[in-house]
């Protein structure tokens, strides 16, 4: 009976990584099925030269730059002269600062102007009619739509794929029917997640969010099979719970930019004093303060901080794409990392730094400013080791642990062999060792994965985090403003930074910092806080926002909407 | 936005760069899976686990030293024959870490990059391990040995193989003492003392400075000196143990001739004696297959010139490990080069599938040809002159050098090494035989030798 049970448990694992595998290439392959192409959305015409510029974009840049999005070889236009955007109630151009102006319609104009089908654009001595495209729209469309995986499949087979799990951890903890309820409660949170998206937010894909499913469903199953408390599988419920609703809210939130500019400056300040208050209230843990213990729960400021974060450091509007003065984001920055560096929270330091430099090239372009904050940063450094050189024995054993193995490399060396204990499928939930270790819920986790479920899922896990930064990238050129590809690249590109700390981090490429893997490591604040990032990487996609702007529609200039409707 | 995509590259590189780290992980994991494994750390390996599935360890004959059944780790049936073999085997913990249960518990209980050690028992097939040791000589070297501490290590210096390796104290693996711990009888029993302990080599380190010497000093063949029990060497007296009157350096050799061997080294220098026994394996530690040897130490950086004479004989601070000793017996039996010893023959494969043999391979030079084969010359005369050949074998012929190594200040007993090799052709062994406060190399340690010696020949000329 016994060996039955050993069989049956083993074959589930072999399975597990298969319907992982299966359930991550459907989802990107859906995703990359379900992208518009890029034909134009309107022309802009140049009557006298028979020049046709075609618009593709939600946010156009004018000018006589080579890196413009319309190139116009006109002299009397400025290298970057205008910004031709598309919002919802229709088409404006703006005026990027240039010698010569922009007249609409003859008319000189400031700010933003609205500007319909037929109107005249005039930028120096060229004259532009904006007119609809025509559109290969329904017949490519259709092709494409077979691609594309329905939402009830994919949360079908992540079903199958914690059923698995769960039958595994039953067996394998002979016959203890602990996690039942957690995995059971997952599935359901997962379908209502699924009814309220699909019903109130009209929204039809769910790529994304069958991915951060899949991650943090294999998270909860973890904790729900951890053998030091018992307590983490509902705690680590709750915060998916708690993430679904952050994740909805934001992407709701940033739907209208002026509302992101409204309150641009609140979070801002909101950023600092989430992270200022956890220096002053803040508990120490394992070295770092970064607690904030009320009552039964404790809550880690600076993982929402970098939701804030990100929201502050892309959400300049319309004058985006020109050189736009970083000063204000730069305080902030300098603010946010030096309060992190005082909590002794070096890993979610760095996170912000790299955070920074992403979103501080993304939207000057300037390689000056990044060299430059490289450069500050090199030398607090330095500054910093040398006042309190020990920061250094912290990271005494990076690159040779095993001869730390009973010191500063206990945790990458225990990692290091369970890993390898554990082969392509691992030994079967709550059969590890490293469970046992500290930290092995949180910073250890790419290992317990590895030694628990197997190479296999914990490499797949890395692969959709990484995933999703291509996406990401794939993504900015189709989204509603230069803010959602900003936004998105930043999210994404944090999200594989500090997976890249977690996962390098405890297998010894990397110094161990001690950061979360988001998604999948036990903790309330980082699996709620990366669903909150995931939200800017989902609003980068137009389709996000298509059925709303169905409804609130008042049609003025949309060439070819068509295209976003979906039936 | 065609400039926002642009600016997405560095970002987009550092994905990259993710997948590559991730790569470089699988890639890292795919060649040590099996080394990181096997650690001791490993709890699913060790403290009796891992083993209750695990293959068949067999000496080089075919007999079965360990096995398992119904989920429970087995020995050999004789009392003698575990316990001789207990230091090379292993027993169910991983407490002696050069043992194959220890170092190959990973290959032994079934590990494989696929699936871990995640086998469902009824699927679990563990490999099999067959040594180079000989049950026998093992055991012969054991019940030589006797109450002794001690190690004797015996191995083919034409293919690396070791018949024995020999330490005791050591215990029956099937009935661990439970006083093993406190027991004074059973000091270090968790170490193999052949590969693992290092212990001053005293006259038998006068071959290394006789390498030296014929090395880097002219016609030192024919250097002569009279010996009057004791001379001054760096304002203190260095001691023979008897008055050698006139010698060279065969005769010095022969008689064991401290004082002589003192003014060499001296005479060589702090630079190239160390150097010569750098050459010849001091200061760096062997890998047997996956096992470490412990490490032999020459360090005359800090010596006075008195002490540095004492070096020259294997005093001072020298260190050496008997499989060491051993190896540099092979080198001159070898014409300068020893082979590596090694003691897997096979590992099997997959579900049990057998393997090919392993082959050692030659390692660094240790010596020229021309110094070897006088230094072989020079131990053939010592034995022939002074131990007497029958002292080791009636049926081959052996050149050997022993030693008697004087510990610390604290009175005890000196202890006895001797080590040398067979030139018969059907029978090239190497050998080197440690027995801790035996007082005498020639009577504690050259009986412990011959018993080993005469039962490897015998596994040849007899079988």
């Amino acid at each position: 009976m016994e060996d039955i049970a050993q069989v049956v448990s083993f074959l589930l694992r072999v399975a597990e990584p298969l319907m992982a595998l299966l359930i991550v290439v459907l989802c990107f392959v859906s995703l990359k099925g379900g992208r518009r192409e890029e034909h134009a959305l309107i022309v802009l015409d140049n009557d006298q030269e028979k020049i046709s510029y075609p618009v593709r974009y939600w946010e156009n840049s004018i000018g006589r730059s080579k890196s413009s999005d319309i190139v116009i070889n006109d002299p009397s236009v400025s290298r970057d002269h205008a910004v031709l955007l598309r919002r919802n109630d229709g088409w404006f151009i703006t005026d990027t600062g240039s010698k010569a102006g922009v007249l609409v319609n003859g008319r000189e104009t400031a700010g933003r102007c609205s500007v319909a089908v037929g109107d005249i654009i005039t930028l120096g001595n060229t004259r532009l009619v904006l007119r609809r495209s025509i559109a290969p729209a329904m017949k490519s469309r259709a092709k494409k739509e077979d691609k594309r995986v329905p939402a009830p499949v994919m949360l079908g087979l992540i079903t199958v794929y914690m059923a698995m799990l769960l039958l595994q951890a039953v067996i394998n903890m002979d016959g203890n029917t602990f996690a039942v309820i957690p995995a059971a409660g997952f599935i359901v949170v997962m379908f209502v997640f699924y009814a309220i998206s699909y019903n109130a937010f009209k929204r039809r894909d769910f790529e994304l969010e069958s991915l951060a499913l899949l991650l943090s469903g294999t998270g909860v199953m973890l904790a729900a099979t951890h053998n030091t408390d018992t307590r983490q599988a509902y705690v680590q419920l709750a915060a998916v719970v708690l993430g679904m609703i952050i994740y909805s809210f934001m992407i709701w939130f940033i739907e209208i930019p002026d509302r992101v500019m409204k309150w641009h400056l609140i979070i801002s300040i909101g950023a600092i004093v989430l992270l200022g208050s956890t220096l002053v209230l803040g508990t120490v843990q394992h070295g770092a303060k970064n607690w904030i213990v009320l009552g039964p729960i404790s809550v880690q400021p600076s993982e929402f901080a970098k939701i804030a974060y990100i929201f502050v450091g892309a959400s300049t509007l319309d004058v985006l794409q020109t050189k736009k003065s970083l000063t204000e984001f730069i305080i902030v920055s300098a603010i946010s990392v030096g309060l992190l560096v005082l909590m002794s929270d070096f890993g979610t330091a760095v996170i912000f730094f790299v955070t920074f430099l992403i979103i501080a090239f993304m939207r000057s372009g300037d390689i000056k400013t990044v060299i430059l904050a490289i450069t500050a940063a090199g030398l607090g450094v330095i500054i910093m080791l040398s006042v309190k050189p020990y920061i250094a024995d912290r990271f005494a054993a990076w690159g040779h642990v095993w001869e730390y193995a009973d010191s500063t490399g206990y945790q990458q060396v225990n990692s290091l062999i369970y890993s390898a204990s554990g082969g392509l499928f691992g030994l079967g939930l709550s059969k590890g060792c490293l469970q046992y270790l500290f930290a092995s819920e949180n910073d250890l986790v790419f290992c317990m994965m590895c030694e628990e479920i197997g190479l296999i899922i914990a490499v797949l896990t890395a692969v959709v985090i990484g995933g999703w930064m291509l996406y990401a990238r794939g993504v900015t050129t189709r989204s509603r403003s230069t803010f959602y590809s900003i936004a998105a690249c930043s999210a994404a590109g944090l999200l594989v930074f500090q997976s890249a700390l977690n996962i390098f981090g405890v297998t010894d490429i990397l110094p161990l910092t001690g950061v979360t893997l988001p998604f999948v490591s036990y903790g309330g604040s980082s699996m709620a806080a990366s669903w909150g990032l995931l939200a800017f990487i989902k609003a980068a996609d137009e389709r996000t926002y298509v059925h709303r702007h169905i409804k609130n529609k008042k049609t003025k200039v949309v060439s070819e909407e068509a295209e976003f409707v979906e039936v | 936005m065609k400039k926002t995509r642009t600016r997405a590259l560095p970002v987009l590189l550092m994905t990259l760069a993710f997948f590559v780290g991730i790569g470089y992980f699988v890639f890292n994991l795919s060649i040590h899976a099996a080394e990181w494994a096997s650690m001791p750390m490993n709890d699913h390996l060790s403290d009796n686990s891992g083993l209750e599935h695990a293959g068949t360890i067999t000496d080089r004959n075919g007999v079965v030293l360990a096995y398992s059944e119904n989920g429970k780790r087995k020995y050999h049936d004789d009392y003698t024959m575990r316990c001789a073999c207990m230091p090379v085997v292993g027993d169910d913990s991983v407490n002696n870490s050069t043992a194959i249960q220890t170092a190959y518990r990973s290959d032994l209980s079934g590990y494989s990059f696929i699936f871990g050690l995640g086998q469902p028992d009824m699927l679990k097939t563990g490999k099999n391990i067959k040594l180079t040791i000989d049950g026998n000589v093992q055991k012969a070297a054991y019940q030589a040995l006797g109450q002794f501490k001690g190690a004797a290590v015996l191995y083919n210096y034409k293919t690396g193989e070791c018949l024995c390796l020999a330490s005791t104290p050591t215990y029956d693996p099937m009935n661990k003492p439970q006083d093993i711990e406190t027991n004074d009888a059973y000091e270090g029993a968790y170490i193999n003392r052949a590969l693992s302990a290092a212990y001053p080599p005293g006259s038998t380190f006068k071959l290394v400075t006789s390498a030296a010497a014929l090395r880097y000093i002219d016609n030192v063949e024919n250097r002569e000196y009279d010996c009057t029990g004791s001379d001054m060497i760096g304002g203190k007296p260095v001691i023979c143990y008897e008055i050698n009157g006139h010698v060279d350096l065969k005769e010095a050799l022969k008689t064991s001739c401290n004082s002589y061997f003192a003014h060499l080294a001296v005479d060589i220098g702090k630079q190239k004696m160390t150097e010569q026994a750098k050459k010849m394996g001091f200061n760096r530690t062997w890998k047997l297959d996956s096992i470490e040897t412990g490490e032999s130490t020459y360090d005359v950086s800090k010596a006075t010139t008195h002490e540095l004479a004492w070096s020259g004989v294997g005093q001072y601070k020298v260190m050496e490990t008997p499989i060491h000793m051993a190896m540099i017996s092979a080198a001159i039996a070898n014409g300068g080069t020893p082979m590596m010893p090694m003691l897997v023959k096979n590992v099997s494969g997959d579900f049990g599938v057998p393997a090919p043999d392993r082959q050692s391979a030659a390692a660094e030079q240790m010596m020229r040809k021309d110094i070897a084969d006088k230094l072989s010359e020079m131990m053939d005369y010592c034995v022939d002159n002074n131990y007497g050949n029958w002292s080791f074998s009636q049926e081959v012929n052996v050149c050997a050098k022993t030693g008697t190594a004087e510990v610390s200040d604290s009175g005890e007993d000196a202890h006895g090494w001797v080590t040398g090799f067979v030139t018969d052709e059907d029978c090239p062994f190497a050998f080197a035989v440690i027995v801790e406060h035996g007082n005498s190399g020639y009577r504690a340690a050259v009986p412990v030798a011959a018993a080993m010696l005469n039962e490897a020949v015998k596994a040849v000329r007899h079988s």
